[in-house]
């Protein structure tokens, strides 16, 4: 790599934010962000619409470049002067993500999908990928709609192939931005479910979601988040039967209530 | 009365009812203004269409070999078409040479089959390719060498040279085009401002000015002993504007993938080049078809401007053919040769925005 970003001893440590700050412009999205996210956590952040939860999930692959702090993940280490595509790239080998619309390529089949990345980007053999991408669909519930074209799927299937194709890239780490925010209701279970049972696999994750159900399942820790800042932490028990700060309480008076 | 309302059994889907097609009378006259509007039309229609079958077929004049088959100015002179198309499909090329020409006329036929009949837009690639790679080997056959004696292109002509200026502006200019577009976002200044620079430029200057200035000015600039053939010089001049106009197209069709196609690209591994080539520019490419077909169409007809400049297309073998010895003569003779021209484009025009049309409809 050109730049001072090294890849240094693997540890117990997957993800590391330290101080970081991220303005749009004059608006000032993130606001001293420190996160530590350990292997085989399941972490889930919450928060009002605003309140900087995806710019989050986004700083941690690099799609969203931060002016300062350092971050650090999967053995690499970026500071906020260092975000190069070079960078970028390295740490998206290592990292999966889930978007709120899919964003699966429309112009190829399921399978397709699925393995343009680790051909391309990783150079992994093609028959190599096909067997895992196989595998990963059958996981996920749909190993008869290889050959089909996204936009023959209901949207809880596409979002299952979208998981299917971030697991294809062996991540180590798994990123999931408000993954069924927009689906139909009746298809919300699918896809929470094909992700609870990656996480009972042990797969390291960071989930922004508004499934309150879902965080206090299967989360290790929820963050609440509000105007660019983590406001509290705590395990799911605590955090939904002893909230501290009063935004918080006010934030699960609104989402609980319903 | 209850208000809770339980069905008992499922309705089964029944067929729509057949919908009564619409009566030409109410179709026509609706409303007694539409109606007479409809009547004017009707007669108006009625009344040029009379008037053209008369002069393209009762008054006109089929057979003979110089302009005294055709007196008077009342009618057509087909006998002029009839004597004279060969050489207006494939101008001076030599006689005994001839089968080279047809041999593209059938090469460029069979082409146009095999890209309409296909069954799925996805050899589009294909298609493109077969845009760029046809007319290689079409001038390849034409120029001739090896076996073949050369015949130079000033010799060629009529249809023949219009569909080749075609297909090689079209070989030419939408790899540019792409470039030019790829170069407008670049992260470069310098790339990003020549290509902007290169491509409004070239949109701001009528066509006829760029033929011109290859024409008259570019051998100026030339280095010595390197002469450039004027049919040369005027396919880089069709080349170069239309690729300023497949820029656009481009630009458009690069503009249309979202940027979460480029996010979920880089979130596999790809890196921008390769996201570039398998992600976003397949699903542009596949956008703008109908509006390259539609270029096409345009440098179809931009080809009779070739005329102007003195490279013989069909227009300005039509115009030599009329001030041939043999049929100088009244000016219906001209007007005859015209009306054919118009028909040829017309076939080929309106074949290729059908086609447009369809691929339009079927995504």
């Amino acid at each position: 790599m050109t730049t001072s970003a090294t890849i240094s001893a693997a540890s117990a440590t997957i993800a590391r934010m330290q101080g970081i700050n991220k303005w749009y412009d004059s608006y000032h999205a993130l606001r001293d962000i420190d996160l530590q996210v350990s292997s085989g956590e399941r972490v889930v952040i919450c928060g009002p619409s605003g309140s900087g939860k995806s710019t989050l999930v986004r700083t941690v692959n690099l799609l969203e470049p931060f002016q300062q702090g350092r971050l650090h993940v999967c053995g690499i280490d970026v500071g906020a002067d260092e975000i190069t595509r070079a960078a970028r790239l390295a740490v998206n080998r290592r990292v999966g993500m889930v978007f709120q619309q899919f964003n699966l390529f429309p112009h190829m089949t399921v399978l397709q999908n699925l393995t343009v990345g680790p051909i391309w980007g990783s150079g992994i053999a093609r028959n190599e990928i096909q067997e895992l991408a196989h595998r990963y669909l059958e996981r996920v519930g749909l190993m008869d709609q290889a050959d089909k074209y996204p936009a023959q799927l209901s949207g809880g299937q596409q979002q299952r192939v979208a998981i299917a194709r971030a697991l294809c890239t062996r991540p180590q780490l798994i990123l999931f931005d408000e993954p069924t925010a927009s689906l139909d209701p009746e298809m919300v279970n699918e896809v929470l479910q094909t992700m609870e049972s990656l996480a009972t696999e042990g797969m390291t994750m960071i989930v922004v979601t508004h499934e309150m159900a879902f965080a206090r399942r299967v989360a290790d820790r929820v963050i609440f988040m509000d105007q660019g800042q983590i406001i509290e932490t705590a395990p799911p028990d605590d955090f939904f039967e002893r909230p501290q700060s009063q935004r918080l309480k006010t934030f699960l008076g609104q989402v609980l209530k319903h | 009365m209850s208000t809770h309302f339980v069905r008992q059994a499922l309705i089964d889907p029944r067929d729509a009812p057949v919908a009564a097609p619409i009566h030409w009378r109410r179709a026509l006259f609706p409303t007694p203004v539409i109606g007479a509007l409809s009547l004017l039309l009707l007669a108006l229609f009625a009344l040029f269409g009379w008037r053209f079958l008369q002069w393209s077929v009762v008054q006109a004049h089929w057979l003979g070999d110089s302009s005294e088959a055709c007196p008077g100015e009342a009618g057509a002179c087909w006998a002029f078409v009839i004597a004279r198309w060969k050489p207006w499909l494939v101008g001076n090329y030599p006689s005994d040479q001839l089968w080279r020409a047809w041999t593209c006329f059938a090469a460029f036929a069979l082409f146009w089959i095999w890209v309409v009949r296909r069954s799925r837009a996805a050899s589009l690639q294909r298609v493109l390719l077969g845009f760029v790679l046809l007319p290689v080997g079409l001038f390849l056959l034409l120029i001739g060498g090896g076996p073949l004696p050369v015949v130079a292109p000033t010799r060629w002509g009529g249809l023949l040279l219009t569909l080749l200026v075609t297909l090689a502006t079209f070989a030419t200019a939408l790899p540019l085009g792409l470039w030019l577009a790829l170069g407008r976002r670049s992260r470069l200044p310098m790339v990003r401002w020549l290509c902007g620079a290169f491509v409004e430029g070239m949109r701001s200057v009528p066509l006829l000015a760029v033929l011109f200035i290859a024409a008259t000015l570019l051998p100026l600039f030339l280095p010595s002993g390197f002469a450039m053939d004027l049919f040369w010089r005027a396919v880089l001049a069709f080349a170069m504007f239309n690729a300023a106009m497949a820029a656009e197209v481009f630009r458009g069709g690069l503009q249309s993938v979202g940027r979460g196609q480029r996010e979920a690209a880089t979130t596999v591994g790809l890196s921008d080049f390769a996201a570039l080539r398998l992600i976003v520019m397949p699903q542009a490419v596949t956008a703008v078809v109908p509006a390259l077909v539609n270029i096409m169409i345009a440098v179809i007809k931009e080809t009779t401007l070739l005329s102007v400049i003195g490279v013989s297309d069909l227009l300005s073998a039509v115009e030599i053919g009329a001030k041939s010895p043999a049929w100088i003569g009244e000016p219906n003779i001209l007007i005859s040769g015209y009306v054919f021209l118009a028909v040829i484009y017309l076939t080929v025009c309106y074949g290729l925005s059908r086609y447009s049309r369809r691929l339009e409809v079927r995504r």
